[in-house]
């Protein structure tokens, strides 16, 4: 039986300063004379609360334990009800080790393994251990996972039967059990690139007003740097200058952000499992089973677009959408340029390959498209017609507002009818779509859980469908594309029926 | 692409209508009662106006409920063989579904009072991700049905 590190405590402390801080300060300084009943019980309550949580952090340590045999971790805690869980480690499906300025001053790291069940319980989280320990149980769980791989390699056999090519992919990995490849590190002009298309610039937005907002009040008479002001605004030199500087300042704290978040940036990955490094002071390592992964997303923004860059995301099934990261941890890397975007893909996955050439939408896909009703539109132009609003003093506002909503409704639209591209291979699915932001979702016939087509009274009138496939994720993930043809839809559903062919059954139900 | 093989019970048009014609009632009972307190309080216009629009809508959906359920019946279909349960269904969107038998991770029937009547039962099929309801069956053949996919179920794949 383990107790987690004691460190924990503190780190949990400084965690609840970080998180109370603001509410403190506007309560007991910002608003300290304020006699507003919500202030006045607030700084009571804030009280209590911090020294509750104060002492359920120091207690909680006492009470929270784990251990772990062969195959599972046995997670207890509770105070008055406790609570004991039996997780296996066949069930994480991956890790992340995210280590932040607090864990790098003691020398410590956190690890979190996050698990595909659904519920409170659905990861084990160490948020303080030590650097040894946490190495001692990644190797732990991955022990155990080598054991694994040997159940799926009947799996991996019945599916390279296909192609040669596959087989010797096969074997190929089974000869570099645990050689790590790196597959991408940016470059600094990728990451000059990244700096502009994230709009990382803009952040001197929200940093100049709140700098605004602290150092305000504190700025001696206002008349008095009024004259400045219009001194300012009189000599045309100056602001010439200023609106220059500030420029160039947007820009270099646009750059700084972007090296710090994505400088340093390494993926990875062996025989089983990926690996993706980042961050240059909350440091995150995240590792996960090819396996476990249920399909790729490109995600494709207007901007990323023009500057011919993409996304890649991993879909797994464990519930990625943690709380306190930066950057999404399923991402692999949201600048890459298209074309290695494609290549890392197929080199991570080797199972996965990305066709080029893929079938288009025809005219009356467009059509459609076009004559479909938007109730979104509808209802915002109904809204507007009743409040009418004036905006910047124009009377005709509220019809102009609609007639611009229309107009970017149906160029989504448009732009959706030439991005939609779909194809199914042997046992691959692979489809683009979206407008303003274009998206493309690969996967294998044997990770969907689920598929349907649907019809609309106006989709049957043009012969169209929407089709729809679902896989495993939390929640359940569901992508769809509209308006291919039904036949397509009826050779997509036949496609799926073959499913067998890629899968294997456990020998005990 | 073949029709699927079965279908629901004929009972279930009756049934579905007189089930939803008691929600109906209740539901227009209901709004009788704010109509009523609306004009003993006087409750402001807008207020007004919502309820009109409810009501308006409730008439509408009272109306389609005794057209629906007979398109409803005529549109569903379901069949399963060993690896998959197919259904198909819907009136003004019409919607094909296909689940793998080994994605299944539970099955039940159920009996509201008016199905009692009719001796009818639904299935409901659970898999990770969704939840399927066949609306109405005949007693015994829901409970073949059920034990059926139960048995096809068992069956898991490595992948998980």
């Amino acid at each position: 039986m383990m107790r987690y590190h004691p460190l924990t405590i503190l780190y949990r402390i400084y965690q609840l300063i970080k998180n109370s801080l603001i509410l403190g300060i506007l309560l007991f300084v910002v608003k300290r004379n304020s006699d507003f009943w919500l202030f006045e019980y607030g700084r009571y309550l804030f009280v209590a609360g911090v020294l509750l949580r104060l002492i359920y952090i120091v207690v909680s340590w006492f009470v929270e334990t784990y251990e772990w045999d062969d195959r599972t971790f046995q997670l207890k805690k509770g105070l008055f009800v406790k609570h004991t869980s039996t997780i296996p480690f066949s069930k994480i499906q991956n890790v992340t080790r995210h280590t932040t300025l607090f864990h790098k001053l003691f020398g410590l790291t956190s690890l979190t393994f996050e698990t595909a069940m659904d519920g409170d319980d659905d990861a084990i989280t160490f948020q303080v251990v030590s650097n040894q320990h946490a190495a001692f149980l990644l190797e732990l769980v991955n022990i155990e996972e080598s054991h694994m791989s040997k159940l799926d390699e009947k799996e991996s056999e019945k599916e390279s039967e296909q192609t040669q090519q596959e087989q010797e992919v096969n074997e190929a990995e089974n000869k570099v059990e645990t050689d790590l490849v790196t597959h991408f590190e940016p470059t600094n002009l990728d990451l000059l690139k990244a700096s502009f298309t994230s709009l990382s610039f803009l952040a001197i937005i929200p940093i100049v007003t709140g700098l605004y907002d602290i150092i305000g009040p504190l700025l001696p008479d206002s008349d008095h740097y009024q004259g400045v002001f219009y001194q300012i605004i009189n000599s045309r030199w100056l602001i010439i200058m200023l609106s220059v500087v500030g420029v160039v300042i947007a820009i270099i704290i646009g750059i700084i952000r972007t090296f710090s978040r994505y400088g340093k940036y390494r993926i990875s990955s062996s025989a089983t499992h990926i690996y993706i490094e980042r961050g240059l002071l909350d440091e995150t390592h995240f590792a996960i089973e090819k396996q476990k992964i249920q399909g790729l997303e490109i995600e494709q923004t207007l901007l990323k677009r023009i500057f011919g860059l993409a996304e890649v995301k991993l879909i797994s099934s464990a519930n990625t959408q943690a709380e306190d990261y930066v950057v999404s941890v399923n991402s692999l890397y949201p600048f890459l340029p298209i074309n290695r975007a494609y290549q890392l893909m197929e080199e991570l996955l080797p199972d996965y390959y990305v066709e080029e050439s893929m079938n288009r939408l025809t005219k009356i896909s467009l059509y459609m498209k076009l004559l479909k009703p938007s109730w979104f539109w509808i209802v915002v132009t109904a809204g507007l017609f009743y409040f009418k609003p004036t905006i910047f003093q124009i009377d005709a506002a509220w019809w102009l507002l609609s007639l611009l909503l229309l107009l970017i409704v149906i160029m989504n639209r448009i732009l959706d009818y030439l991005h939609t591209k779909y194809l199914i291979s042997e046992d691959q699915l692979q489809w683009w779509h979206g407008g303003l932001t274009s998206r493309m979702f690969i996967t294998k016939r044997r990770r969907v859980i689920e598929i349907s087509y649907s019809q609309s009274i106006l989709q049957r009138f043009f012969k169209l469908a929407s089709i729809s496939t679902m896989n495993r994720s939390i929640p359940a993930r569901i992508e769809t594309i509209n308006d291919v043809p039904l036949d397509f839809a009826k050779t997509f559903q036949h496609w799926y029926l073959q499913r067998q062919k890629d899968t294997t059954y456990q020998q005990n139900g | 692409m073949n029709e699927l093989e079965h279908r629901l019970s004929s009972k279930f048009p009756k049934a579905r209508i007189i089930s939803e014609t008691i929600g109906n009632i209740i539901g227009l009972i209901v709004l009788a009662v704010l109509f009523w307190l609306d004009y003993y309080f006087g409750w402001p216009i807008w207020a007004n106006w919502i309820l009109i629009a409810v009501l308006l809508f409730a008439v509408a959906g009272t109306i389609w409920s005794f057209i629906e359920p007979h398109y409803l019946y005529r549109s569903w279909r379901y069949q399963i063989s060993n690896e998959y349960l197919q259904l198909s269904y819907g009136v003004i969107n019409k919607e094909w579904v296909t689940v793998p038998m080994s994605k299944i991770q539970s099955v039940s029937t159920s009996q509201g009072p008016i199905m009692r009547v009719y001796q009818l039962r639904s299935i409901k099929v659970e898999t990770m991700g969704s939840s399927h309801v066949i609306p109405a069956l005949e007693e015994q053949v829901a409970l073949e049905l059920r034990a059926k996919i139960a048995e096809l179920a068992k069956l898991k794949e490595v992948d998980e």
